[in-house]
């Protein structure tokens, strides 16, 4: 009579065991899918640049501190938030690096933060359309731009005038010296 | 007695040659940039090496006019006449003024410009301040601006009469004065 019992016992341990590992399975997915849900990126993770022209000569820098969080389709409410630090960005020309922090460019000692906010993402087959809010010396303008999804990273390169956000307002404003449209250009690994 | 002075200091000697040599260039490179039809780039560039020579030309200026209050200088000929010594000081005088007020409105025009670019002194760490206090104030870079062409223009007509003024005595007294600014053996 013991044995049945013993066996049934031991099956439902087994059934048991299956249903814990099945909870365990669903956890860890979930727990993937939420970290998925949210990425966060820096420039540990990415870079964020930018280009342009002085004097007919191409430029180009980055920002070496900034942070960003993305949540995006089709999760629910996706968004991008990015933060970067003003004074970090470089360009590695001394004169360039230099005056960028000063009043007329980038104004780092009352602007210490540049800021990016979405306002709405719709996802197409390359990636990403993205509508948002680019804050630069309290400024904000309206920018979009495609996020493009390949298989480890989402990359984007768009361009701004400047003079939209008063950079090198009253050192040139009519563009002799450096190009309007500075790109910016964004690459954050998955 | 000690044998009346020959000739300048040596380290005055060096000064005054290599500033007259470095003038040349400045003149050049000045005249070059303003009204040469270059592209951006290349302007920029010559701007950029103008104004760093500048301030090594003002730092040995200032090295030259220090050299010369500190050390003796040799007496003029005494062939020359008073009126002659007064005006020969009086020229050397003017020359010192013009001289030190070409790189001080140079360094002005650009501590006041708009675009307020950074003087390097060739490399990335000698980095040559901008006069404080003027940043972004045009009318002083028009004034500047206004000094340093007509000061370089007043300068280079008293460098032509100063070359004139030895090739003169030179002719007309048979006195030759650059052995007061060479090494002459005798
Ligand atoms: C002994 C020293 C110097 C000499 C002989 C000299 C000579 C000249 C000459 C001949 C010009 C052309 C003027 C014209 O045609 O308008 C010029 C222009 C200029 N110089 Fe100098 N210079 C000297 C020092 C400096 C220094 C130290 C700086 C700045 C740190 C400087 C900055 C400039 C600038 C920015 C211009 C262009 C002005 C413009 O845009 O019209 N110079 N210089």
């Amino acid at each position: 009579m013991k044995t049945p019992v013993n066996s049934s016992f031991l099956n439902r341990t087994f059934s048991m065991g299956m249903l814990m590992s099945f909870f365990i399975a669903l956890y860890l997915s979930l727990a993937t899918t939420v970290v998925q849900a949210e990425l966060k990126s820096s420039h540990q993770s990415g870079s964020v640049a930018f280009s342009g022209q002085h004097a007919g000569m191409n430029f180009e820098g980055k920002f070496e501190r900034w942070e960003a969080t993305l949540t995006l389709p089709p999760q629910s409410n996706p968004s991008i938030i990015a933060t970067f630090y003003m004074s970090s960005a470089k360009t590695g020309d001394s004169i360039y690096d230099s005056t960028l922090p000063e009043f007329d460019w980038f104004d780092v000692e009352n602007h210490a933060l540049g800021k990016f906010v979405s306002t709405k993402i719709e996802m197409t087959e390359e990636g990403y359309q993205v509508l948002g809010d680019l804050t630069i010396k309290n400024i904000t303008q309206p920018v979009n731009f495609m996020l493009i999804d390949s298989q480890d990273q989402l990359s984007t390169s768009f361009g701004i005038n400047r003079l939209d956000y008063k950079i090198g307002w009253e050192s040139d404003p009519d563009a002799e010296w450096v190009s309007k449209t500075i790109f910016i250009s964004m690459v954050i690994n998955k | 007695m000690t044998p009346s002075l020959q000739r300048y200091h040596s380290l005055s000697i060096v000064l005054h040659w290599s500033i007259a040599l470095a003038l040349l260039f400045m003149f050049a490179s000045g005249l070059y940039m303003v009204n040469a039809d270059i592209s951006k780039a290349d302007q920029y560039r010559v701007f950029q090496i103008h104004k760093a020579s500048g301030v090594v030309i003002l730092w040995a200026l200032i090295l030259r006019i220090g050299t010369r209050v500190f050390t003796q200088a040799p007496a003029l000929p005494d062939s020359l006449n008073p009126q002659q010594v007064f005006k020969a000081k009086l020229g050397h005088i003017f020359l010192y003024v013009a001289l030190v007020t070409m790189p001080l409105s140079g360094w002005l025009m650009v501590s006041a410009s708009p675009f307020g670019l950074p003087t390097f002194v060739f490399v990335d760490w000698i980095k040559w301040p901008h006069i404080p206090g003027v940043a972004r104030n045009k009318t002083l870079q028009v004034l500047a601006n206004n000094v340093h062409w007509i000061t370089a223009a007043i300068l280079a007509t008293s460098i032509v009469g100063h070359v004139g003024a030895f090739l003169w005595h030179k002719k007309k007294h048979n006195i030759n004065l650059i052995s007061r600014m060479w090494w002459n053996k005798k």
